[in-house]
């Protein structure tokens, strides 16, 4: 027993600290290295990859674009309205996410469509209006197809296409992506379980934390 | 004739606790279906989702359309409806691939489940429906 209290007492020590500790997220995609010159040094410069540019609109016809969600952390998934399987459930999660950072204006919620044909900017409009959306923090947007699925794969890492095999006709991924400031993906999260919600709404404090 | 009353006494309580049983199995297995087909929308509290997807506890709806279950289920549900005052107007896919049993089990479960109070339908009447719809199909 008396060598089993140092043990233990590390081992405790060892669990707080890990408890307290506000770990850093990581940073997603494939970096580049650049030698730049500051003050007549070389030094090693780090390039991440960033999301690219992109031009949707939204349920009120207003353009959505990287100026949109400039200086601001934000998360994107991706669903369509008739979407007989997860769509609902993650839909549910993202609620939560939106309660809990609703008014603040460093946070944004933009949900792609991946049926544009199908999901009208009307439709979208009233797609938000009944998830309670205000349509200002949490954005549905719609816009050209391949436009929607270069950005899924590209820019989030997601899958999003039509799939005549799966129900209601597209194969999707789950994810909530979240993005940071600067445009860099920090964390993909299963949309589909709250416990994996509850995490990314810890991250997100922590990047709001990064931004002070 | 104490004998014969005795019996029969026997049998009546023997085939009582029989179908109750059998009752709570379908029940238990239309839980299960309703878990995998009905859940990601309604949730497994039949709350719904805000305002697109209707609730199914204590739904008026159900409540006055409960003869029309399985058909609903079999074949999907198109256009506004009103629901404990809200309306909503989201298509609900059909839902395939179900049995006969599948589709009577899960209706048992459901009207069990979600009206304020449970709404008994007896065997045949449900197995018609049920049929029907099959048929419709
Ligand atoms: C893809 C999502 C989805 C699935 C899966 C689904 N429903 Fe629905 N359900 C809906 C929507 C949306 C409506 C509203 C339809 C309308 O407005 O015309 C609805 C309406 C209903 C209604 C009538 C309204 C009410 O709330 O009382 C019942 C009953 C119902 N569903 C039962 C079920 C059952 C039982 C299952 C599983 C066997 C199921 N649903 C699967 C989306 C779904």
């Amino acid at each position: 027993m008396k060598k089993l209290i140092p043990i233990l007492f590390i081992s405790f020590v060892g669990l707080l600290s890990s408890c307290s500790d506000e770990h850093n997220l990581p940073i997603y995609g494939n970096r580049e290295t650049k030698e730049v010159m500051v003050d007549g040094k070389t030094v090693i410069d780090t390039i991440y990859a960033t999301v690219p540019d992109f031009t949707f609109v939204n349920q009120d016809s207003f353009v959505v674009t990287q100026e949109t969600v400039k200086g601001k952390i934000y998360i994107a998934d991706f669903f369509f309205a008739s979407c007989p399987t997860i769509c609902p459930i993650m839909k549910k999660q993202m609620i939560r996410v939106y309660e809990k950072y609703k008014g603040n204006s460093n946070v944004l919620l933009l949900s792609h469509t991946i049926d544009p044909e199908h999901d009208t900017i009307a439709l979208l409009k009233d797609y938000a209006t009944r998830l309670g959306s205000d349509g200002k923090q949490w954005m549905f947007l719609t816009g050209d197809r391949e436009a929607i699925y270069d950005m899924a794969a590209q820019g989030y890492y997601a899958t999003a296409m039509p799939d005549s095999t799966e129900p209601g006709g597209y194969v999707h991924s789950g994810g909530f992506i979240l993005v940071d400031t600067q445009r860099r993906v920090r964390g993909i999260y299963n949309g589909t379980s709250e416990d994996e919600v509850t995490h990314l709404m810890k991250d997100m404090d922590i990047l709001l934390k990064e931004n002070e | 004739m104490n004998k014969v009353l005795f019996l029969f006494l026997l049998v009546l309580l023997g085939s009582c606790s029989d179908s109750e049983l059998i009752g709570m199995k379908q029940i238990s297995h239309g839980a299960q279906i309703y878990k995998a087909q009905c859940a990601n929308c309604h949730q497994d509290d039949g709350s719904g989702l805000a305002q697109l997807i209707p609730p199914l506890k204590h739904s008026d709806y159900l409540k006055n359309h409960s003869n029309e279950l399985p058909c609903l289920i079999q074949n999907g549900l198109k256009g506004k409806i009103t629901v404990n005052g809200s309306d909503y107007q989201l298509a609900m896919p059909a839902v395939n691939g179900l049995t006969k049993d599948e589709l009577a089990d899960v209706c048992l479960y459901v009207l069990q489940k979600f009206p304020e109070t449970p709404i008994q339908l007896s065997e045949a009447e449900l197995h018609s429906q049920v049929d029907t719809c099959f048929k419709a199909k």
